[in-house]
């Protein structure tokens, strides 16, 4: 080992290189550095907003995809993810938002209903 | 008592003072660390990556610090971050490898140093007709990280060997281990040949 910690010719030679490597670096990789650093250096908030984005669009995409694949498994099972209650809440929301049913009920003489159904309690003697 | 406009105007200086001190410490070192970066994971967009990650984590969490350890400190944080890098694109390799559909087609372009090294001749045909700069980072690929990263900090960050063993999260001693034998390897790599 170099005990006196002293660099030999040979590290000399190497550091030399690799000094001169980096003062000959081209200048679109210069660019791209000097962008990374007023990047880094931007205001917290207007980084994270960058981050964010950055960090967001995937998860919006999975999210996305996950969702197409749950309508894809169960396409042509339409009660799959319905239940029992919630399928007679869903027929009578479809009667009530039934014009035509509506109309039937205001057009209707439920006097008469209530007579018919009178007589047929009492039976056909009655 | 000073007024609180008066405080703020004064942390707002001094963010600014810092900022700026910031900026000029990371102007002295990007090329150096973009350098270091690019022969550990041989690909120019990763190495800037992990330059522009490592400039982001110094200025959010240690720019505080004193001036004197951001130097260290950014270090650790870049050899940290290549580390990662290099994992994840072993893992990545790993699966992509399983995937039966990947096998034949839509492979990465290959890494003309990794072919290099994987079928070299010799090093006599391996370095002939070969810059010198050129020759020293395929014998520096040759390394195994911890000296690569030793020999480096040394001789192109320049840092003496308590700042690099601060930056390698090691003792002195190591350091000094570390960099001996990259030494070692380098020089018969290279020394017949590097003249």
């Amino acid at each position: 080992m170099n005990v006196s910690n002293e660099p030999d010719e040979f590290e000399k030679r190497a550091a030399a290189l690799l000094r001169a490597s980096v003062d000959g670096m081209d200048g679109a990789t210069r660019a791209r550095l000097a962008h990374a650093r007023a990047a880094a250096l931007e205001p917290a908030t207007r980084a994270r907003h960058w981050l964010d984005l950055r960090y967001l669009a995937p998860a919006g995409a999975t999210a996305v995809a996950v969702l197409a694949t749950v309508l894809v498994l169960n396409h042509g099972k339409p009660d799959a993810l319905v239940n029992e209650g919630a399928g007679i809440a869903l027929y009578d929301m479809d009667l009530l938002a039934d014009a035509d049913a509506l109309d039937i009920a205001e057009e209707t003489d439920l006097d008469f209903i209530e007579w018919a159904a009178a007589q047929g309690e009492q039976g056909p003697g009655g | 008592m000073v007024p609180l406009y008066c405080e703020g105007l004064a942390l707002s200086a001094s963010r600014d003072d810092t900022r700026r001190e910031l900026n000029r410490f990371l102007a002295g070192v990007e090329r150096k660390a973009f350098r270091m970066a690019r022969m550990a994971l041989r690909h120019d967009d990763d190495a800037l990556d992990a330059v522009q990650d490592a400039m982001l984590q110094l200025a959010r969490r240690y720019a505080q610090r004193p001036a004197e350890e951001w130097r260290p400190l950014f270090y650790r944080i870049l050899e940290n971050r290549i580390r990662d890098l290099q994992r994840r694109r072993m893992v990545r390799g790993k699966v992509m490898a399983l995937l039966p559909w990947r096998r034949d087609t839509d492979e990465d372009p290959p890494d003309p140093v990794a072919e290099a090294l994987d079928h070299a001749p010799g090093p006599a045909e391996q370095v002939e007709g070969m810059g010198m700069m050129a020759k020293l980072e395929m014998a520096l690929a040759k390394l195994p990280a911890r000296q690569r990263e030793a020999f480096l900090l040394r001789n192109l960050e320049g840092l003496d060997v308590a700042e690099t063993a601060a930056a390698m999260g090691c003792s002195d001693g190591s350091v000094k281990t570390h960099y001996f034998r990259a030494v070692q390897a380098l020089k018969s790599q290279l020394g017949e040949f590097w003249t």
